[in-house]
């Protein structure tokens, strides 16, 4: 990424991704980008970045213990019986 | 992640206790796999989890609708996190400049700058490249990670994520935006290497 300009681009990228960078700001990244290989290629490396977080699961949660399930719902059903009284 | 917070919330209201239950175990599943992208700790996304239904089930009344019930479990969720006793293992909270971020080769075949072949679905399934994705997240200074995590993992809209951090919208885009940068730059070399493989 050699020029300021490129430098002014780099950090509009992400709002840029999520729709939520200005029309104004939004034509002149457009423009930069359609004379700038370097500046698509970086853009595009962060979109599979993005979209690999949105991918990404974490592993399983393990089974509740029996005691903390029992203490859970009986907290639970203890809120929802005042509640329904109410 | 709120298709099942709502579905959640109304299977807690309802009272029937196949529903409730069903419903802990949804909540459950939310907070530990956030628990576990944020301390990357087994034990420690347990202990969030626990910690954070526990309040939950005395707190129930007060959520009038599933974004208020989302916002709230992950603020606790977060805190739970924070105070966990592996918590040496968040690396040191450091500012992340964006200029340091900012790849300094020039030109279409420098390192930084090759095009990406691979899609996110392969990166994901992809056994060390899921890897170093999680080792990246881990490596981010904690308040760049929750913000990452908050919005491209757990999938909130900027206002909710700075409304569990509690800082400003603003401050919430500008730490996403490095975040991602430190996050795609840990990757690069990785990507290129396994785009290699494949073309080999």
């Amino acid at each position: 990424m050699p020029d300021r300009h490129c430098k002014q681009i780099f950090a509009m990228l992400s709002e840029y991704l999520d729709g939520e960078l200005p029309v104004k700001n939004c034509r002149e990244l457009e423009r930069h980008l359609k004379g700038c290989r370097p500046c698509i290629a970086y853009l595009e490396s962060l979109k599979t970045t993005v979209e690999a977080c949105r991918s990404y699961k974490a592993p399983r949660a393990p089974a509740l213990s029996k005691q903390v399930k029992a203490a859970l719902l009986a907290a639970v059903h203890k809120v929802i019986s005042i509640y329904l009284s109410e | 992640m709120k298709s099942q917070v709502e579905q959640a919330l109304a299977n807690l209201k309802s009272g029937n206790p196949e529903d409730v239950e069903r419903a802990l175990e949804a909540l459950q599943g939310v907070v530990y796999g956030f628990g576990m992208k944020v301390c990357g700790v087994r034990e420690d996304a347990e202990d969030t989890a626990q910690e954070t239904l526990i309040r939950l089930a005395r707190q129930l009344k007060e959520f009038p609708d599933a974004r208020a019930l989302a916002v709230w479990l992950y603020k606790v969720a977060k805190t739970q996190c924070l105070m966990s006793r592996r918590k040496s293992k968040f690396a040191p909270a450091q500012m992340l400049s964006l200029d340091a971020l900012m790849p300094k080769e020039s030109g279409p075949a420098a390192p930084a700058m090759k095009s990406w072949k691979i899609t996110p679905e392969e990166m994901v399934l992809n056994k060390e490249l899921r890897s170093k994705l999680e080792a990246a997240v881990l490596a981010l200074p904690k308040p760049y990670r929750l913000v990452l995590i908050l919005r491209d993992m757990e999938q909130l809209d900027t206002k909710e994520v700075a409304e569990v951090m509690g800082i400003s919208a603003e401050t919430t885009k500008m730490r996403l935006h490095r975040a991602r940068v430190f996050l795609r730059n840990a990757l690069a070399g990785y990507v290129q290497r396994a785009q290699g493989k494949d073309h080999a």
